[in-house]
């Protein structure tokens, strides 16, 4: 699979075909069409899941339906599904999903069921099955099925301190050199607060690694190899680890996005790399919120080529009702409730709702909200959903990645020696069938 | 009654106790049995990367030979055994002769002394990983307090596995404490009155008396937490998830994110097979051990 450019905004054939089919049958249309029954949806307690999910008494109105929400921290859901899929039950109807992360592998178990046939037969007049981000569906799409539909859009954006910069003399960091330069002026004028922080936890690192990776001009594979140790792979190796072991806080290394947010939003760091979706997290409290500047991660060689992924919503292959699942599906990610997600701050997957009057007012209530907008903008028209290796074995790729970042932060290899060992393993992991 | 008919009653009532009490043994023998023999098949199954599953034979044990990882955390999980079982049992054997000694501590004293291994391990994982943060935990900010240089604590591959071991030994040596103040309880007083006339002094009667005699508890205790800390899991994968790098994957830990983060079950099977046999070695060298001691 090559970087899903956002910028191909095509529609694609396959979905305006559903998108016509859909029309078709909307006319009969009716949301309490399966009212009695019980659908199970294994849900991630991240902000877009805990988001959606305070509108459920909603659902249960509009359709007659009841949800019975399972709701995990990421990982533990993630080790749910796994159990329920390997035993082929019924259990789980509807879940959350990362296409970036475990969409070619969960596509090839057989655990999505197909949404490009549902959604052609049962979907509402205003469900708008064209408007939602045709890059995030294709993102979604595999061997031609539509195994989840998208409920967000985000990547990881530069939060950064306007008053410490200004203190300092620092101007925005525009290019990865600017940022590192300016990491360094920082360091030099205030010691007391930790210049730049990103992921440094193993198996989070691929997430941050990949946007400087692409803007630098790197790739993951290169004619069906592990590129790592390629000049460009190395540079992003050198260049990650040296900002976090020179201008990171100490114990960076277990640094994931609940420690880089309360680093931030405590005023300890000047600069940030971390989710957009942090936005809410960062602005709990109200102390950032008028010293914060927002952007994507400065340009490289290759100039800016974001990190931008999405959360999906899929039907679970082995679900006896589908089609009941199918409607809370369409119902969670249907322009009306993707509009009211944005307003808890859930960046809509749907250009639409992006420009609706009521969004637009919201975004204009406060300034660092219009920068997430742009920076999400960026996202938008420039990222690649790329996060880790594209192979099926995606999860175990961002091991390696993980480890020579960790082992170059560590000091405990050279680049050279980091990145022989992680393509060394990465080629094996390419080779698994 | 003739004997004979007094057998046969007696026969009778055997029996239909044992069709009373069959099912709930069966119910209890294939909730144990069903796990273990569906774990040993999983360790012969392969699956590849979608889940796709085939007979492998013995290949995933024949891999655990040539595995890196596999023996890098046997290592660990040796190590961060042997630390915090040592620390355990010594301030376990301390803390219960402070507990047996002081007869006025207060009820309330008491209880916060054993409350520890009351909190659940992912509370006290988060609590300490607070604490431990290098840049906003409490430790650094006390060490630097004193003019002390600060720790990564977790963060660092050296000391990540001392840290751990003494989080676990924070909670758990109030348990071996409470295990040791029971086989105080029990000791017998003669011997102590008779060490008292003979003029022994308290380090003497302690080391020639108190310690011999409470072996037996001691090895008890060490064989409830050597269960235990084989296993150990919760508080790896709250704090560090097996890192920095791999500095503190324990057996558990990757045989976890080999089965449910990479989706291999039959290779982890395979691992969690080996280490429950490592669990079960221990086990049966510290029976052999309390043998020995007994008195």
């Amino acid at each position: 699979m090559n970087a899903r450019m956002f910028a191909a905004r095509a529609a694609l054939p396959v979905v305006a075909a559903v998108a016509v089919g859909a029309q078709a049958h909307a006319a009969d249309f009716d949301w309490k069409k399966f009212q009695g029954k019980t659908v199970t949806f294994l849900a991630n307690n991240n902000p877009v899941g805990l988001a959606l999910l305070t509108y459920k008494a909603d659902f249960e109105k509009l359709t007659g339906m009841t949800l019975k929400v399972d709701g995990y921290q990421e990982q533990q859901m993630r080790q749910r599904l796994v159990t329920v899929m390997n035993a082929r039950s019924d259990e789980v109807d509807v879940f959350m999903t990362l296409p970036s992360r475990e969409g070619e592998q969960f596509a090839a178990a057989g655990w999505y069921a197909d949404l490009s046939a549902m959604s052609k037969n049962e979907a509402a007049a205003e469900y708008d099955l064209a408007g939602l981000s045709q890059a995030l569906l294709k993102a979604g799409t595999f061997n031609g099925k539509l195994t989840s539909m998208p409920m967000n859009i985000e990547g990881p954006i530069l939060y950064y301190r306007t008053d410490i910069l200004k203190k300092c003399g620092v101007e925005k960091p525009a290019t990865i050199k600017d940022l590192e330069a300016a990491a360094q002026k920082i360091k030099a004028c205030d010691s007391t607060i930790t210049p730049f922080v990103s992921r440094g936890l193993k198996p989070a690192v691929a997430y941050t690694f990949s946007n400087m990776l692409h803007n630098i001009g790197g790739t993951y594979m290169a004619n069906g190899k592990s590129n790592l140790c390629s000049p460009k792979g190395k540079q992003t190796l050198d260049t990650y680890s040296r900002l976090l072991r020179e201008y990171g806080p100490p114990g960076v290394v277990n640094y994931s996005f609940q420690q880089i947010s309360a680093l931030y939003r405590g005023g300890r760091a000047a600069m940030s790399f971390e989710s957009s979706n942090e936005l809410r997290t960062v602005m709990d409290g109200g102390e950032r919120l008028k010293d914060t500047g927002l952007a994507p991660f400065p340009a490289g060689e290759a100039g800016q080529v974001p990190t931008a992924i999405g959360w999906g919503i899929a039907v679970s292959a082995y679900s006896r009702q589908p089609e009941a699942a199918w409607y809370f599906v369409q119902w969670a990610t249907s322009p009306e409730i993707q509009k009211r997600m944005a307003l808890q701050g859930i960046a809509p997957p749907r250009p639409a709702v992006a420009n609706d009057p009521e969004y637009r007012k919201w975004i204009d209530a406060e300034p660092v909200r219009k920068e997430w907008q742009a920076a999400l903008d960026v996202l938008a028209t420039k990222g690649s959903s790329e996060v880790g290796y594209p192979i099926v074995a995606n999860p175990q790729s961002r091991e390696f990645i993980g480890q020579a970042v960790q082992d170059l932060i560590l000091k405990q290899k050279t680049v050279d020696q980091a990145c022989a060992e992680a393509d060394k393993a990465l080629d094996a992991l390419i080779a698994q069938k | 009654m003739s004997d004979a008919a007094a057998t046969l009653t007696q026969d009778r009532q055997r029996l239909e106790l044992s069709a009373l009490s069959a099912p709930a043994v069966i119910f209890t023998v294939a909730m144990i049995a069903f796990p273990v023999v569906y774990t040993i098949w999983l360790g012969f199954q392969s699956f590849s990367s979608t889940g796709k599953q085939s007979f492998a034979g013995i290949a995933n044990y024949s891999k655990l030979a040539s595995d890196y990882e596999f023996w890098h955390g046997l290592w660990i999980t040796i190590a961060l055994y042997i630390l915090a079982l040592v620390l355990q049992l010594v301030f376990g054997v301390w803390l219960a002769l402070v507990l047996f000694h002081a007869k006025r501590l207060p009820g309330i004293v008491r209880s916060m002394f054993i409350s520890p291994f009351m909190m659940p391990p992912v509370v006290a994982g988060m609590m300490w990983l607070v604490i431990l943060d290098p840049s906003l935990g409490a430790a650094n900010y006390i060490l630097q307090s004193l003019g002390l240089p600060p720790s990564e604590w977790l963060a660092s591959p050296t000391w990540v596995i001392p840290t751990v071991a003494l989080i676990d030994s924070w909670q758990w040596t109030p348990y071996v404490a409470l295990i040791v103040l029971g086989g105080l309880q029990s000791l017998p007083p003669s011997v102590y009155e008779a060490a008292q006339i003979d003029g022994a002094s308290p380090f003497k009667t302690f080391q020639r008396i108190t310690l011999p005699l409470l072996l037996p508890t001691i090895v008890t205790a060490a064989i409830l937490r050597s269960v235990d800390l084989l296993r150990f899991f919760d508080i790896i994968y709250i704090t560090t998830q097996g890192g920095p790098g791999n500095a503190s994957n324990t057996l558990n830990v990757y045989g976890f994110r080999v089965g449910f983060e990479f989706f291999n079950i039959g290779y982890a099977s395979a691992l969690m097979l080996t280490l429950t046999a490592i669990v079960f070695g221990a086990v049966l060298a510290f029976n052999r051990l309390r043998g020995a001691v007994a008195w």
